[in-house]
């Protein structure tokens, strides 16, 4: 079943094509990596599935769902979700705040009542709490939960972005470049996490300049190179493919 | 309970403050002018504190608040709490009408924004002679009563603050440490990831500015009827900086930051009349100064200098467990 | 009518280039080190101050002049050393607490040192009304707008032709990178600071003359020349320049045609409409949604 597809997006920075032309479809449940040079249009594709760009054609639509008009919190709501190669981490709070954060959509508090404080808002906390242990729990960081965010370095701070946006119970991860930065250690743990994630069935979208990642985790790769589409396939087909190995990995010597 | 620590400790001194000095003037009216402008710096506090914005105009709020309960006490003789909840509709139209375009402006435009609007409410106070009293204010304000007791002495005035005050910190207390308080404090974290994680950012800042524009307009229905009079300088910009002053001072994003800003910024005043003619130059020495020295705020300075000063007092005896009163400060801090 | 409006337009020109002169004092501090300087007002404040206290004292008037915007530059300098400098890093909020507390400070000063009284300062040629068409103007308000327009266009010449003025610019872009190829940006924010003040100290004596002075006048004059800074859109010096200039002809005509009682709310309500419906402000480049 196609979660995600997205069909001839275009977009320009004035006279600049950040992408082109790009259409593609991710299939649920599995590992779908965007791969290419720096500045091929991997942040501005993530960026206009978010909602932050509005693409300057074509369309994307999710579950059978055009995003068109939407607005960012609006597609969070469909079950999207992301973490930034840019970490955009709340440093105003603690590690499970943080989390807490991220089951905004699961619950419904107002101003009103929470002001009031009343026993359904005491409940909710209790409930919010025991997610967000659970979802630190998965990507290791439950003994940290008290700390503030702005403490933790920065191999944990990506890992808590992971566990944020897992808080929210999406249906859809889009992780841009979660490796990067990375010892081998945490990359091997980086690893091991989104395959996790994939077998909680989350269908995850994957930036990462790690190839070696890359190939052992994806079940289907896309590159990308000066915002047009130049290959797609499994991970052997896309190493194979002669314009990538020309044009990405180098000319063979 | 424990999140509620800091709270009754508050709560506790706010109460046996008058019981010992049942005649102190200082303690009985500038304690109750103390209690007024906490609830100011708390309400602003979520705005500017926990939601990361700024506003230089708050003090119209507190205008508009006041000069409705003197306007429909006065000119129409409604009952005053009535006059109160009319003021307090009033500003919830008038702060949801002046969101939607302000609250999109940040930074140095919207303090630009909010500075613009408090001062074209304060030159409408003094120019709407015909109803608001023009430069000359309002006066014969009528006093409260609350189920036939009337609210006519400082002690009794003392009281009644003090229980708005108090409901006015609890209710932020509760608002923090809540799922909506987190969209506050994610909106000042990461606009963006706040909205990725669902949160509709506009609609949580106009939440925000709404509460707190109301909470000065409860504040302002108060000084209108304990002062039994108005006028257009009690509201203007100058004000609208000491309530910013109180939040910023104390220490932001924090509940009783906020509270003891406010104390200390009243009490300074009070205090400076000593020095008379070096007044102002002090008032401003301690701000730049404070701000310099201090800038995550007094309070937040205060606890910080004397966690390691428990610290020092604790280290000849690793083993010994903490102390009660280290707990009780600790937690007042997690949860301010 | 027609006579009137010239009237109006030629006092809110007069009017408008101290508010472009001020206005002009926000940016190129907000350019060189990001802080909007809520004591820009007092420093207009301080040189017609200082220069009724010099011609007091008995100074020669060109001479008073001068030392007062000599005086006025040095609390600039002071200003960017005592108070700015040391909190480099603090928050906008921060940044605004501290030059409020500085405006607070400096009024405070002036109220110890010339009291509470309301002064006036002598014009810089005579009070002779001159006939221009159908508008009458006195001397000083030539002087106003003469001495902006080469005021103006010597900062312009400064920031666009100086490779002292381009260095002050880069710092704005990137402290750290204008550093690291050699600019000393401490030196630059300092000049910054002072240029700003001196231009300040100039916009109060050309107004002194001919509104009177006290120790809390630079207030609404700064709240009116940062309202000019935005209205041409942060950090843009011409802009600043020109939103002064609108500021004060609009000011003018609406205190003229509509209500002379909500004179001072008119810059205002400018700013809130223009804010809304163009958030950049006229002549702004950058979006007040800075990412």
């Amino acid at each position: 079943m196609t979660l995600l597809q997205a069909s001839n997006l275009d977009k320009y920075f004035g006279g600049v094509a950040a992408v082109t032309d790009l259409s593609f479809e991710v299939q649920k449940g599995i590992i779908y990596s965007v791969i290419g040079p720096n500045g091929a249009g991997k942040t501005t594709l993530f960026n206009m599935l978010c909602g932050y760009y509005v693409p300057n054609a074509g369309s994307i639509s999710f579950a059978g769902k055009s995003l068109e008009g939407l607005q960012t919190h609006q597609i969070a709501a469909l079950g999207i979700s992301r973490t930034f190669q840019n970490l955009q981490v709340f440093y105003n709070m603690t590690v499970l705040e943080n989390v807490m954060v991220g089951c905004h959509l699961r619950t419904h508090t107002g101003l009103i009542k929470a002001a009031l404080r009343l026993p359904s808002v005491v409940r909710e906390e209790r409930q919010v709490r025991e997610w967000s242990m659970q979802a630190l729990e998965v990507c290791g960081l439950a003994h940290l939960a008290e700390r503030e965010a702005g403490s933790l370095p920065y191999g944990e701070l990506k890992r808590l972005e992971i566990a944020r946006a897992l808080a929210s119970d999406p249906e859809f991860l889009a992780m841009d470049e979660p490796a990067a930065g990375l010892n081998d250690t945490e990359t091997v743990e980086m690893r091991e996490l989104i395959l996790r994630l994939k077998e909680k069935g989350i269908t995850i979208l994957l930036v990462e300049h790690n190839m070696g990642l890359v190939m052992q985790i994806s079940d289907r790769v896309l590159v990308l190179g000066f915002g047009c589409l130049l290959a797609e396939g499994t991970p052997q087909q896309v190493q194979n493919d002669p314009a990538v190995i020309k044009a990405y990995l180098g000319e063979e010597v | 309970m424990k999140r509620l620590s800091g709270f009754y400790l508050y709560a506790a001194l706010v109460a046996l403050l008058p019981l010992f000095f049942p005649d102190n003037y200082f303690v009985i009216v500038v304690g109750a002018t103390v209690l007024l402008n906490v609830i100011l710096a708390v309400g602003l506090n979520l705005f500017i504190g926990y939601a990361g914005q700024i506003s230089l105009g708050h003090a119209a709020f507190f205008g508009i608040g006041a000069y409705s309960s003197a306007v429909f006490t006065t000119r129409f003789e409604l009952n005053p709490w009535l006059a109160m909840l009319i003021g307090l509709g009033l500003v919830y139209v008038i702060a949801n009408l002046v969101s939607r375009p302000i609250l999109k402006l940040k930074g140095h435009y919207l303090a630009m924004a909010t500075l613009g609007f408090g001062i074209i409410v304060n030159i409408i106070l003094v120019q709407e002679s015909s109803w608001s009293g023009g430069p000359d204010g309002l006066g014969d304000i009528p006093t409260l009563s609350l189920f036939g007791f009337v609210i006519d002495t400082d002690l009794r005035w003392y009281g009644l603050i003090a229980l708005f005050s108090l409901a006015v910190v609890l209710v932020s207390l509760n608002i923090i440490d809540s799922r909506a308080g987190r969209e506050l404090r994610a909106v000042h974290g990461s606009e963006f990831a706040a909205q990725m994680m669902g949160v509709d950012t506009v609609r949580t800042r106009t939440h925000v500015f709404v509460l707190s524009a109301m909470i000065a307009s409860l504040a302002g229905s108060l000084f209108a009827h304990q002062q039994a009079f108005v006028s257009p300088e009690s509201f203007g910009f100058v004000f609208s900086i000491e309530i910013v002053t109180m939040v910023v001072l104390g220490g932001m994003a924090s509940t009783f930051g906020a509270v003891f800003g406010a104390i200390v910024l009243t009490l300074l005043p009070e205090g400076l009349v000593v020095f008379e003619d070096y007044e102002m130059l002090v008032l401003g020495a301690i701000l730049m100064g404070g701000m310099i020295f201090m800038p995550q705020g007094l309070f937040v300075f205060i606890a910080q200098k004397l966690r390691m000063l428990f610290k020092r007092l604790r280290a000849p005896d690793p083993n010994k467990e903490p102390q009660t009163p280290l707990q009780g400060r600790k937690s007042l801090e997690c949860d301010s | 009518m027609l006579d009137q409006i010239i009237q109006f337009l030629a006092t809110g020109l007069s009017v408008g280039s101290t508010y472009a002169l001020v206005g002009l004092g926000f940016a190129i501090i907000y350019n060189a080190s990001g802080v909007v300087n809520f004591a820009q007002g007092e420093f207009v404040m301080l040189g017609a101050m200082s220069a009724v206290g010099l011609l007091g004292a008995g100074v020669p008037y060109p001479l008073a002049l001068l030392v007062a915007i000599l005086i006025v530059t040095l609390v600039g300098f002071a200003l960017n050393k005592f108070a700015i400098e040391p909190a480099r890093g603090a928050s906008v909020v921060a940044t605004i607490i501290i030059t409020i507390g500085a405006s607070i400070f400096l009024r405070g000063a002036a109220l110890l040192i010339w009291g509470k009284d309301i002064f006036s300062m002598p014009s810089f040629s005579g009070d002779e009304p001159i006939q221009i068409g159908a508008a009458t103007v006195v001397p000083q308000n030539l002087w106003i707008m003469g001495v902006t327009i080469v005021l103006v266009l010597l900062v312009r010449y400064f920031f666009d032709k100086t490779l002292y003025g381009k260095a002050i610019l880069a710092c704005s872009c990137n402290k750290t990178a204008a550093g690291l190829v050699g600019i000393n940006v401490n030196l630059m924010l300092l000049t910054s600071y002072g240029l700003s003040a001196a231009i300040g100290a100039v916009a109060g004596l050309l107004i002194a003359p001919i509104a009177f002075t006290s120790f809390d006048a630079g207030m609404m004059l700064g709240l009116k020349g940062f309202s000019a800074a935005i209205l041409g859109g942060m950090g843009s010096s011409m802009g600043a320049v020109a939103g002064g200039l609108v500021l004060g002809v609009l000011e003018s005509l609406g205190a003229g045609l509509i209500s002379s009682g909500y004179k001072d709310a008119m810059a205002f309500v400018i700013i809130l409409a223009v804010l809304f419906f163009k958030p950049s402000g006229l002549f702004g480049f950058k979006s007040a949604d800075r990412v």
